[in-house]
């Protein structure tokens, strides 16, 4: 074992949301595609539809319960997210230099981040729009279509559709980097904690602002 | 589980008291407006078929003929032509039969 000295990153009861978004998103997505493009016969599509529900109603309790009980950690997580300077747009201007370290091994400055990347901001700000739009809709779509104008009904499935499909859409980029970012996955999947140097490398302004050592 | 294995955290709750109420105020009217558009919705839905259950409602108390037995056009039709209702020349031109036209929509 190394004495390295660690950063709590992200604390139990995050991790636990993170692991229920994973088991519910995924299966959610993978449905969701087969719903959009039903290549399958009529009773599997129902079974498809049945796991697309179930997985669903995980999602949005587990969302519920953290909007509840971690109001506070979602008020600063939308206050992360929003906060945008011009090192955001410097950072995309460069794509976080991953394009130049993938394509040509080539390193180039990157401006200073906090605990969040740029593009991690952004998908943060489509999840937290598009996941409560997708579980609002989800929940109308599923429980009372006959109960709104059908014009209204029609309107929340194509809002449904199109978050589902971005939504969908980003989830290999975010795997794909996640797992690259190997400590910082490893933090979220299993400690919850990151190397101090690594984070001082990843997100300095974090570091610098928030973090404090241990009482 | 996690105690003495880290020896940095984040700050416990790095958000000031007006950027507290102002986010949280934005969320809660956020998640406020759909709740009250739906219940919009769900409660205009049948506006159309009150406005028009109304408005037939209204013609009739103002129609000066209300029954059809008291309209003096289908008295004549009877008097000149049908002879008596529900007889035999009245139900044949008057009477339509019901014919399932319903599958040739599918």
């Amino acid at each position: 074992m190394h004495n390295e000295t660690m950063i709590l990153k992200h604390p139990l009861r995050v991790r636990i949301f993170h692991y229920l978004l994973i088991i519910s998103f995924l299966p959610l997505a993978l449905t969701g595609l087969a719903l959009y493009f039903k290549p399958f016969a009529e009773d599997n599509m129902n079974l498809i539809m049945q796991i697309h529900i179930v997985t669903g109603g995980i999602l949005s309790l587990d969302a519920a319960a953290f909007f509840l009980i971690g109001f506070e950690r979602v008020i600063l997580f939308i206050k992360r997210m929003f906060t945008i300077s011009i090192n955001d747009v410097k950072w995309f201007s460069v794509l976080g230099g991953y394009p130049q370290k993938f394509l040509f091994k080539k390193k180039v400055p990157v401006p200073p981040m906090g605990k969040y990347n740029s593009g991690q901001k952004l998908f943060g700000m489509c999840v937290l729009i598009g996941g409560a739009i997708l579980i609002g809709t989800g929940w109308i779509l599923w429980a009372f279509p006959h109960n709104l104008p059908r014009a209204a009904v029609a309107f929340m499935g194509s809002l449904h559709t199109f978050f589902g499909l971005l939504l969908t859409l980003f989830l290999p980029v975010h795997l794909f980097l996640g797992v690259y970012m190997f400590d910082d996955f490893k933090a979220m999947i299993l400690s919850g904690k990151i190397p101090y140097h690594d984070a001082q490398s990843t997100s300095p302004l974090w570091v610098e602002r928030e973090v404090m050592p241990l009482k | 589980m996690e105690n003495n294995e880290y020896q940095y955290t984040e700050s416990p709750f790095n958000v000031s008291r007006r950027q507290f109420i102002t986010i949280g105020g934005i969320v809660v009217a956020l998640l406020a407006l759909p709740v009250v558009w739906v219940k919009y919705l769900a409660t205009s839905r049948n506006d159309y078929i009150l406005a028009r259950t109304k408005g037939l409602y209204r013609d009739d108390e103002k129609a000066k003929i209300r029954v059809s037995h008291a309209n003096p056009a289908v008295a004549q039709y009877y008097k000149d032509f049908g002879g008596k209702p529900l007889g035999g020349l009245s139900e044949e031109l008057l009477h339509t039969k019901y014919i399932n036209r319903t599958k040739g929509l599918s």
